[in-house]
Order: structure tokens, then sequence, then C-alpha cells
């Protein structure tokens, strides 16, 4: 293999906002649809949200052509999972799953910022937040990419929920309906819009829950 | 199992220490049962099937680190401690991540139970520490397997050891303390990426660690009770999560024993601080204006 | 490490109906120690206005200083208070003097003018003045900051709504910054009175 070059650099950023809210028997997964590089606006009109299971998705922020390369990876990964065992992969699977696949690029990182939400085995939902070199966590609510640092304060002080690791333990869920949810995602982001220039354009809310999957869509500012 | 091959090596001809003698330990990292039928082979075209690390090729990979490290700020900032008394070991952490100045998360789970009878703690590299301790559980179940009976705290905290050796110059960041209690006792050990690993009776790892060492050198007895040595462990971590601003979150308390490891407490230091200095009514702040705008 | 954010800091200000409010955060470090829990970063200039000083903290008491000797002089002179955006137009040419070295502070002006209208105003370390009408924000925890305000400010809030939000969005903001938070200070300035007060927070 040819080496490359002192000045190489395989990265860009393409920017990009996402949240994941879980409920008793909801998630809820939210991503913004800019696609940016620089200054400039690539798309309007690019999903960060992908279907790896039917009760698993990811959201994904970063560099455009590490999250794709990713999904595809993950998306083979499921149907090799398929045929072995015939069934769907868990949520909690998936996670543990991408944290390897994320950490076995430890030397050469995915630049991709993801936030995976599903429902568990008992159908509660559950979210779990990375970093992009693969330490995962199993939160209540979760917010990464360009604007994170804009909407965790605001999720923080509207949803936040004891910490796991309290003993005695105390009950984490959070307490809203799932209607409350999709409205709280939607104050975050119409939020982090008027400050963060890689986020806006229009609003995708993907709800699982009992029933399936159901996706909204709000319009962003576009300036 | 892929070992990084003769041909990838050679990108690295600054790095001295990665010789003929010494390589990356993937060993662990595949999955014990086949992942394929045979004959399934094509399905693994394309993409790596075989675990191994993915290297970039650049000439300058430690520069490139560093860059990639830049961009991706890997959660930070800790402060984890252990010692051994009497009745055993007793192991204390934070529970925040940060990156840069800010904070990624409050809840991280710092101390790792690797098995029944044995704790790792993680500072450095969330994910570093988060890998290869799920790693060394493998591991020392797969010893205890072969060999029927446990893994000592010696063997296992070495197993550890032996792996960041072999990516020393690479990148990695770990700061660990593996503490357990095997035949011959108590154990502790403290194990990190630049290759080091000390036997001792007590460490504290990262950067609120010299807070955390103040307290638990001025309290420390060899024969406190649990009770107390509990306690130690819990002041220790807040007084270092009220000094350090990289440190906070939870307070979790961890016990080892004969009968294996416990979690005792895990208080929120937001509340703890309050319960440690409660709040005197002060004279009051609050003044009224009589009269405006007379200068 | 910036220099901006060796001592690290959070400062807010918010416009209400008739009022304002300016918050800041307690600490004061080196880098990540905490050195103290009860440091000032909001000063008064006379009844009605207040400078708030975010950035190295050395920096900020020097012009702090400097400020209180230009506004003590025209006081004697004129025989009145400075209206805000006087005020804010002497920090910003006290900025620029030292262009090519400057204070290493991002001050936010909140007054009320003589006719009860609020004014607030931050500018950055060499005095580019900037105007709001909702609110302004400063310091390590600006971008946490920008976020919490934007969702929580609603315009025209009675002074006690005004308190609650401006408390709520600073707490919000500094726990998750590393580098300010241990506690907050609230200056909440009607035409009739100043309230101030000392909010209780995480400690870590």
């Amino acid at each position: 293999m040819t080496k490359q070059q002192a000045n190489w650099s395989p990265y860009d950023f393409n920017g990009g906002t996402c949240v994941a809210v879980a409920g008793a028997d909801y998630c809820v997964i939210a991503a913004d649809t800019r696609m940016s590089t620089g200054y400039n606006i690539l798309t309007r009109d690019y999903s960060k949200i992908c279907k790896l299971a039917d009760k698993s998705l990811l959201a994904s922020s970063g560099f455009q052509a590490d999250v794709r390369a990713l999904q595809k990876n993950l998306e083979a990964r499921h149907q090799i999972y398929q045929h072995q065992h015939n069934k769907q992969m868990s949520c909690p699977a998936m996670a543990q799953l991408l944290s390897n696949t994320l950490y076995y690029k430890r030397f050469f990182p995915y630049y991709a910022f993801n936030v995976l939400g599903g429902l568990d085995n008992e159908g509660k939902g559950c979210v779990f937040t990375y970093d992009a070199v693969g330490s995962y966590e199993k939160v209540g609510y979760s917010s990464q990419g360009s604007g994170s640092k804009l909407i965790m304060p605001f999720l923080d002080n509207q949803l936040k929920s004891p910490s796991p690791l309290l003993l005695p333990a105390q009950d984490a869920v959070t307490p809203l309906s799932e209607l409350e949810a999709i409205d709280l995602v939607k104050t975050a982001f119409a939020s982090a819009t008027e400050r963060d220039i890689y986020t806006g354009d229009k609003l995708e809310i993907v709800v699982l829950n009992r029933e399936g999957i159901r996706r909204e869509y709000m319009e962003l500012r576009k300036d | 199992m892929r070992m990084v091959e003769e041909g990838d090596r050679k990108l690295y001809p600054f790095r001295p220490y990665v010789c003929d003698g010494m390589k990356l330990d993937t060993s662990g990292l595949e999955s014990t049962a086949p992942v394929f039928g045979i004959g399934n082979e094509f399905l693994s075209s394309g993409f790596q099937m075989t675990p191994s690390f993915q290297l970039p090729s650049a000439t300058d990979f430690e520069g490139f680190q560093k860059e990639a490290i830049q961009m991706v700020k890997p959660a930070k900032g800790t402060t984890t401690l252990a010692f051994i008394f009497k009745h055993g070991v007793m192991v204390a952490a934070d529970s925040r991540a940060s990156m840069g100045g800010y904070i990624s998360s409050q809840s991280v789970k710092k101390i790792i139970e690797i098995n029944p009878y044995m704790l790792g703690t993680m500072a450095g590299g969330a994910a570093d520490c988060q890998f290869w301790h799920r790693n060394l559980g493998i591991k020392c179940r797969l010893h205890e397997l072969a060999n029927k009976r446990r893994i000592t705290v010696t063997g296992a905290s070495k197993l550890l050891a032996n792996i960041l050796y072999s990516y020393r110059g690479m990148g990695l960041s770990v700061g660990t303390m593996i503490a357990g209690w095997d035949e011959t006792g108590p154990g502790l050990y403290y194990v990190d990426s630049e290759g080091g690993r000390l036997k001792g009776m007590r460490f504290s790892v990262g950067s609120g660690s010299p807070y955390a060492y103040g307290v638990l050198d001025n309290g420390y007895r060899y024969d406190m009770t649990i009770e107390e040595a509990a306690e130690l462990a819990r002041r220790a971590i807040y007084h270092a999560t009220f000094r350090d601003g990289a440190s906070g979150g939870v307070a979790s308390v961890y016990y080892v024993g004969s009968e294996g490891w416990k979690k005792l407490s895990g208080d929120d230091v937001g509340e703890l601080h309050y319960k440690y200095y409660p709040v005197v009514p002060a004279a009051s702040v609050e003044h009224e204006m009589v009269e405006v705008g007379a200068a | 490490m910036s220099i901006f954010e060796y001592n690290g800091s959070a400062l807010v200000a918010m416009v209400g109906k008739n009022c304002f409010a300016i918050a800041a955060d307690r600490r004061l470090g080196v880098q990540l120690q905490t050195i103290a829990t009860d440091f000032q970063r909001i000063y008064k200039m006379h009844d009605r206005l207040f400078i708030g000083l975010s950035g190295l903290a050395t920096d900020a008491q020097t012009l702090y200083q400097r400020l209180v000797f230009r506004h003590k002089l025209y006081q004697l002179r004129e025989e009145r208070d400075m209206k805000p955006e006087t005020f804010a137009n002497l920090v910003s040419a006290i900025l620029y003097e030292k262009r090519f070295g400057p204070y290493f502070c991002q001050p936010v002006i909140a007054g009320l003018s003589d006719e009860d209208k609020p004014f607030i105003c931050t500018m950055d370390s060499i005095g580019a003045k900037e105007l709001a009408k909702d609110f302004v924000v400063a310091g390590t925890a600006s971008e946490s900051l920008y976020g919490a305000c934007e969702a929580m400010y609603k315009p025209d809030l009675e002074p006690e709504e005004l308190f609650e939000t401006i408390s709520q969005a600073l707490l919000a903001s500094v726990d998750r910054d590393c580098l300010s938070g241990w506690g907050g200070h609230v200056y909440l300035v009607t035409p009739t009175e100043i309230k101030e007060r000392i909010l209780k927070g995480r400690m870590d």
C-alpha cells in the first residue's frame, strides 16, 4: 500500500445534531437534515437516522463518509446475524456491536458521533450514547453532534433523572408521555437552530413504540 | 486471528519498540464461538471479519494519532482510588466524563466488575478502559474454564499490563487499578498504558488523585472497620470532586472481601457536599434600595 | 488551553418587563483546580448599572478598577450617574485602547435607563459591542448558556419569573461545564429595588 503524505487529511466535518429520548414504552430519535461543510450547505434534506434493526435506530453526525461506511458495516453485520440466528438483533446487542465496531478503528477512528435508540427485550425505551472511539453508556436521553452542547443543558433541566449509580437505587424512567417527549425534542431543536450554524432546515423525528415506527417532520430555520 | 502483519509494520520505522519480538496482542479479541459456518467466506469479503485494528497508512502515524485524538476528543478526567485494609480492599470512584471543558456525562460507571471477585477502575480514555477491561473479563473467564480455578489478581493484572505494553507508543490512555480477592487474600495492582504495573496497598489515579491522596493518607489506618474504610473512601472522592473540575457526579464505593465484591454506597456529591458542610444561616445578603437615582 | 479559559467563568444577563437580571457563577479556578468558591464576577457601577467580567480574573479586576476610576471622574464632572449606553461606549473605548495587547475579558453590561428601559450588551475583548433585546452570555459555559437561554427565555417576564428563568438557565449550564459553577450569584434589578441572591449549586 502506498503511504500517504504528511499533509494527508482524510476527514471532513459535515455537522448535524442528534437527540434521543427513552420513555417507559417508547423511544424518540431525532436529527436535523442539514449537511454542510465549512460555511457551505451541501444539502438541506439528508437523513441522519438509519434503521439498523426492527427495534434499533442509529442517529449519527460527524463526517458523512465515515457515518455511511459505519452504517453499511453494521447493516452487513446485522444481515449475517439474521442468517445465523434467524431473528433480529436486540437493541442492547446492537449497542455492544457498535461499540466494538468503533473501537476496532481505534487507531484510525470513524469520525462519527452516534446515538442509538430503541426498545429493549421488555419493550422499554433505551438510549445508548457513544464517543467516536466506542466508549458507550446506557442513558435516559442524550444528544450528540454540533449542537449537543446547546441541547444537553436544556434536556438536563427538563428531564434530569436520578443517576443509575445511586445506592439505594432510585427509579430513573423519563416521566414524560410520548407526545410530551416529541414536543420537548422540537423545542430543543428550534433553540439549537437559532445559534448553531450546522443545525437547521428540517427536523426528522422517528418514534419507536409497540405499534412500530412512525416518522414526523418539522421545518426548522433555513438560514 | 490476524496479527499486525509484517507489511503493515514497516509503516512505522520510527518506532523501535514494535520489533519482531513484540507483536500487537489481539488474542482475546476473537469470539470463542465460530462466527461463520464453513464456506461462508464470501460473506466477509469487503469488510473486516477477523477482529483486528485497522491502521491508517500515513507516513506520520504519531502525528495522525494526535490530530485524530484532537478531533474526536475522547472522554477523560477522573478520580479513582483503592486501598487494602484489614478486612479487604476498598475501591471508590467519581462518575464524570469530560471532553475538554464540556462535561459529556455525569453517570459513567468507572468501577468495572470483571468477575464477582475482581474489580477494575477506569481513568484515562473511556473507550480504551471499557474495551480492554471487557477484554480482560473474557480472558479471566477463559483462564477459569481452562484451569478450573479463578485467576489471581496478580495474574489478571499482568494479562492487562502485557496487552497494554504491546500497544505502547500507539496512543492508548489507560490508568487502572485491578483490585480483588484470591487464594492469597486481598490484592491490588496499578496498571497503566505506558506499561507500568505496581503492587501496592494504596493508590489513587486520575486528575483528582492529588486531592484524594491528601485525605486518604491522612485518614488511613490498616485496622479500620469496613464502615470506617468506606467513609474514608467516600470523603476522599468527595474532596477530590470539590477541588478538581474534571471530577464529579456520583461517588461510588465498592468493597471486596473474601465473599467477593459488594457495592456499599453511591452518593450524589452534589448532596454529599451539604451533608459534610451544612449551610450555616449567614447574614442576609438581600438588601433593598430606599431611593433610586440619587448619586 | 485558551487564556480566556484559565480561570473559568459563566455570565448571563436577561431582560424582563422594566427590569433586568444579571447572573454569574462563583468559582475561581486555575485551570482544573478550584481556588475559591465565593468569587465576585459582577460589579455594581451605580444603583442601576452592573458589569460582569468573564475571562482572565487578573485582567477583570484591573479593568474594573480602571472603569471605577473613569466612572467616578464622570460622576464628579457631570454630577449624575452614567447612562448604560454611555458606559458601554466607555468600556468599549478602554478595551480598544489595548487593541494589540488586549485585556483577556469578555464583559457583560446590564443597566436600567432613566426611563426604566432595560439595557444589556456584551462585547469581545477588544471592544466590539453587541447589543441584544433578550439575553447575552459570556464565559467558558457560554455555549451551554446559549442553548439553555434560547430554550427558556420568554420576553416581558415579571421580575420574579425572570429570576427563576435566569437561575435555572445558569445552573443547568454550569452543570455541563467543568470550569464554572460551585454556586451562583444573581442580581435582579427593578426600577425600585435591587435584589441580590446567592444560589446553592452543585459543588463539583
